[in-house]
């Protein structure tokens, strides 16, 4: 029998039929792995390219002023940005763009010949801004340009009450000062979640959309601000602050009846809608930040205290020589006073020697425990972040006679324009001291809200508070500060000189004062309560009046924001023909 | 007599032309119906897709509405800023009043009420708003 022989045909249907086996095999291979080992695994990384899960925004609560005019909201804007890889000419388009969305060209074109795979060229940009830089990408026909939805924090008053609203991160939106950040939690409301599945280009695919948690919008926030006023008391600190060339000042209004801040200014101020100027030193809201001695404008509470204890009456004569000697610290008074004055008088002329004597006779104990319970020491209000809470010490550790009589008359003691503004409130509120506050109620996005309600309590009788506002008026109709008073309204106030302190040097200084003023009107019924600080102010006027002291520089002030305010208010003139 | 004693060509019974036809008109008509069906998935599925489509677009325009109505409201807090009023006032030469008189009219006063009470109409659309 002949043995089949070789042949070379069959070597390659064998190698053929090998191929075969083996691609099959492959294939089969693949197939297994795909379907069934790593099945799950590229199932999942299938979705995870298709689906993204992301966060949905929360819209933020506006803020508003007493009359429900928005001082803060939130809308929707857009950022410009770039990959820096797709940008052909970055000149060319930093030179079309910068321009419409207000950047820097040299900075522009850096980022966009830089080597990183985004950039960002301009955030916060409004409507109108983006659409015309989305018009100029389109007909100079720029690639590697991206926009980016986000929310954009609007001030629409621009610099109007800026330290006190506050400021909100240009990255997660949340409040970082003033009442941005105080009121975060009820601002920001709570973002919600969603599935959504999208398409090779990132486009979302309609109907694949999957809600798993729906946002929350901010709740609003209404302060007890008043728009009109708070402008008005802005124009009349600025025109002081020129007029006597000081570092800054700050005012707080208040009405005393219900505690409501009314307007609070501090300048130099800042506007949050242009972060571009913003300067650390002008974010801070001086009239709760800034301690500063309140000098004669405490010697309204000796007074009160004395009254209230029963210790003297508005006619209870004092001597009052030129100079006092107390553990070896000497007190005297500026300019000429009678040797014997009343304690009207001692009020009116702002003697130093005189409320010094009441002083006295009331007792570091005594004296201590009404400066405590006019609010000194501590914080005034819950609304307000970083609020300093002054400086007085304990009794206990007062110095003796000495530390006694700087008290009175207002030196070793740090408070802060809304203290005092607070202490003249209870003041002007007969004796009952009402929580100062500037959040008036939150609104839910329901619908329903809350209302402040201002903590009450007594600290002087309405006796004593009233005869003080009486004796207040004389300093204004006939003492020191005569620059405060109105033509329609009766008013009352004291004015305060204190010089200032240098924390560096730890001494007093010779040339620099703090000047204030801080007026209650109408005085024989209150509406109203302004109190005004001049840090540093200089000159003098035109019949060599010299504007260091409050009652030339701060007192004025205090009399165009009271009678703007009564207007505003409604109160009608109640001057009568006499005075 | 028995069954077989029948001839078997007189008795088988005759397939007529007529008869055959009901087995032909199902099959078409389940043909056509399988057809109409294929169509109408397709329609329905295209009618589906434009509706989507249409949907997306309206949330688009909704949400463009409540952008639109949030930046007219900013628009008119802008407007009414009282900077912007007073320096267009000075711009037409509006000056303050060298005299101002007050005049009192019985029952008109300003009522001072808790802050709830002001501005009630607007706070009344605030579940309300986008």
């Amino acid at each position: 029998m002949r043995r089949p022989q070789f042949r070379f045909g069959d070597l390659r249907v064998v190698a053929l039929g090998l191929v075969f086996v083996l691609a099959w095999g492959g294939i089969g291979y693949r197939l297994f792995r795909v379907q069934g080992a790593n099945a799950a695994e590229l199932a999942q990384l299938g979705f995870d390219q298709r689906l993204r899960h992301e966060q949905i925004e929360a819209k933020r609560g506006t803020i508003y002023d007493r009359d429900g005019v928005e001082l803060a909201v939130t809308i929707y804007g857009s950022s410009l940005a770039a990959d820096p890889s797709l940008v052909e000419e970055p000149a060319r388009a930093a030179a079309a763009l910068a321009p419409v969305v207000d950047a820097d060209y040299v900075e522009m074109v850096t980022r966009l010949e830089g080597d990183g795979r985004f950039v960002y060229l301009a955030r916060g940009l409004e409507h109108d801004v983006a659409e015309e830089a989305r018009r100029i990408i389109e007909e100079e026909d720029l690639v590697g340009f991206i926009f980016e939805e986000e929310p954009l924090r609007i001030y629409p008053s621009g610099a109007l009450a800026a330290p006190v609203i506050g400021l909100t991160r240009l990255d997660d939106g949340s409040g970082v000062e003033g009442i941005e950040a105080v009121m975060d939690t009820e601002l920001a409301g709570r973002p919600g979640k969603r599935i959504v599945e999208r398409d090779r280009a990132g486009r979302a695919i309609p109907q694949a959309e999957f809600l798993l948690e729906p946002s929350v919008p901010g709740s609003d926030v209404v302060l007890t601000l008043d728009r009109e006023l708070q402008y008005a008391a802005e124009r009349s600190l600025q025109a002081g602050i020129d007029r006597t060339d000081a570092i800054g000042g700050a005012v707080v209004a208040i009405d005393p009846r219900t505690g409501e801040i009314l307007a609070m200014v501090s300048l130099p101020s800042f506007d949050g809608s242009d972060r571009s100027q913003l300067d650390p030193a002008t974010i801070r809201n001086r009239a709760i930040s800034d301690v500063f001695e309140p000098g004669s404008t405490l010697k309204a509470v000796t007074v009160a205290a004395a009254l209230e204890e029963g210790i003297v009456r508005p006619d209870t004569p004092f001597e009052t020589p030129r100079e006092i000697e107390i553990s070896g610290e000497t007190y005297s008074d500026h300019g000429y006073n009678p040797p014997v004055m009343t304690v009207s008088d001692i009020v009116a002329k702002s003697s130093n020697v005189g409320t010094i004597q009441i002083q006295r006779r009331l007792g570091n104990e005594a004296h201590y425990r009404y400066l405590d319970a006019f609010g000194l020491g501590r914080t005034a209000s819950i609304d307000f972040q970083g609020e300093a809470t002054g400086r007085l010490e304990h009794v206990t550790d007062w110095c003796g006679p000495a530390c006694g009589a700087s008290a009175a008359i207002g030196y070793g003691i740090g408070a802060t324009p809304l203290q005092m503004a607070e202490i003249y409130a209870t003041l002007a509120n007969d004796g009952e001291w009402v929580e100062p506050h500037i959040v008036s109620e939150i609104i839910a996005p329901d619908g329903s809200s809350l209302v402040t309600e201002p903590r009450r309590r007594e600290v002087v009788s309405a006796d004593t508070a009233r005869t003080i506002r009486s004796m207040l008026r004389g300093v204004v109709e006939r003492g020191t500060g005569r620059r405060a008073a109105l033509d329609d309204f009766p008013v009352g106030g004291k004015t305060g000189t204190t010089n200032k302190f240098n924390v560096e040097s730890g001494e007093y200084s010779d040339t620099d004062t703090i000047a204030w003023f801080i007026g209650i009107a109408p005085i024989d019924d209150p509406a109203i309560v302004v109190a005004v600080v001049l840090d540093t102010p200089r000159g003098e006027l035109p019949d060599g009046t010299d504007l260091q002291f409050g009652g030339a520089s701060a007192a004025p002030i205090f009399a165009e924001i009271a009678e703007t305010a009564l207007h505003q208010l409604g109160v009608a003139p109640t001057h009568d023909a006499d005075g | 007599m028995t069954a077989g004693a029948f001839p078997r060509t007189a008795a088988r019974p005759i397939r007529s032309g007529r008869r055959a036809r009901p087995v032909v008109r199902p099959l078409a008509i389940f043909v056509l119906a399988v057809i109409v069906a294929f169509f109408a998935v397709i329609y329905m599925r295209i009618s589906l897709d434009r509706t989507a489509f249409e949907l997306q677009r309206l949330n688009r325009a909704i949400a463009a509405e409540q952008e639109h109505y949030w930046d007219l409201r900013v628009e008119y807090a802008r407007l009414q800023d009282p900077d912007r009023v007073t320096q267009r006032a000075a711009e037409i030469g509006l000056v303050y009043p060298e005299d101002v008189r007050t005049i009192e009219v019985s029952g008109v006063a300003k009522t001072v009420g808790g802050p709830e009470d002001r501005w009630t109409e607007m706070r009344a659309l605030f579940s309300e708003q986008p």
